[in-house]
């Protein structure tokens, strides 16, 4: 990459490629809570509602991985077009996922 | 006149969440006009978006925790299971992924936006996703209330057949 190339700042990018994993993830475990019935339970256990438990750890996720990626300084080894692809694809292809999921589940 | 608790938090809910849709859009807008001028009205409206939602998920959690059981009791026995099985399983998993976005939109805002392209771009991808996502939840809480309404007003005979 062209170090005159447009680039997105650290937080940016790392944050950035941290909600595309997120979004992945959330679609992910919302499928597999529903058909492992044990995930499940133990999610309701957690912190109450599986639900509260998926919000929770999407929450945790994303900072977490955000501060990692931000520091690993994603944005030198990635292409900010590409993060942007990768993001837009990871959410929509999410969205549409938990609709299909629902539809055939 | 009776309102209850759950009536206010179930409005406020979706008055946060279309709020926080309507200002996601207005990042939009002024993104697509960026300008050392309006720089720092867009990360605080990012901000603002970010609040929103998280209100809207903190209000519509409790809800839906607290008194949507009885709800889903009248739909999955009404005409439109659907409403439930389908749209409000959806819409709850649907919303986290909204509520990630809104968290990530002001630290996307953070770049300067008016000299740098690609930073523009990525604000500009992740409002509308927001205004996309934002849409289709309040279009899904819309089915999901009409699946109560038609399961209330079944002919009393088909609710308690003799």
């Amino acid at each position: 990459m062209s170090a005159d190339a447009p680039k997105l700042g650290n937080a940016s990018a790392g944050f950035g490629l941290a909600a595309a994993v997120t979004a992945l993830f959330n679609t992910a475990l919302a499928c597999t809570k529903d058909a492992y019935h044990p995930l499940n339970e133990l999610m309701n256990g957690i912190a109450g509602h599986n639900w509260t438990t998926q919000a929770l750890a999407d929450v945790l996720l994303f900072v977490g991985l955000g501060l990692i990626f931000s520091a690993i300084h994603v944005t030198e080894k990635m292409k900010p077009n590409s993060l942007i692809s990768f993001l837009v694809a990871a959410v929509m292809i999410s969205g549409v996922g938990l609709f299909a999921w629902y539809c055939l589940y | 006149m009776r309102v209850t608790t759950s009536d206010v938090i179930l409005l406020a809910h979706a008055t946060m969440g279309v709020l926080g849709t309507l200002s996601a859009l207005w990042v939009f807008v002024e993104t697509l006009n960026a300008q050392p001028q309006n720089a720092q009205r867009i990360r605080s409206i990012a901000l603002i978006v970010a609040i929103l939602m998280a209100a809207a998920g903190f209000l519509g959690g409790y809800w839906y925790l607290r008194f949507y059981p009885v709800e889903r009791a009248l739909i999955l026995k009404g005409p439109w299971p659907f409403a439930h099985n389908l749209f409000i399983e959806t819409k709850e998993h649907l919303f986290l992924m909204t509520l990630i976005l809104a968290f990530y939109l002001p630290i996307a805002a953070r770049d300067r936006l008016y000299s740098n392209a690609v930073a523009r771009k990525m604000v500009l991808r992740v409002s509308m996703l927001i205004v996309l996502t934002g849409l289709s939840i309040e279009g899904a809480g819309a089915v999901i209330d009409h699946g109560v309404k038609v399961a209330l007003l079944r002919p009393a005979t088909e609710r308690n057949p003799k």
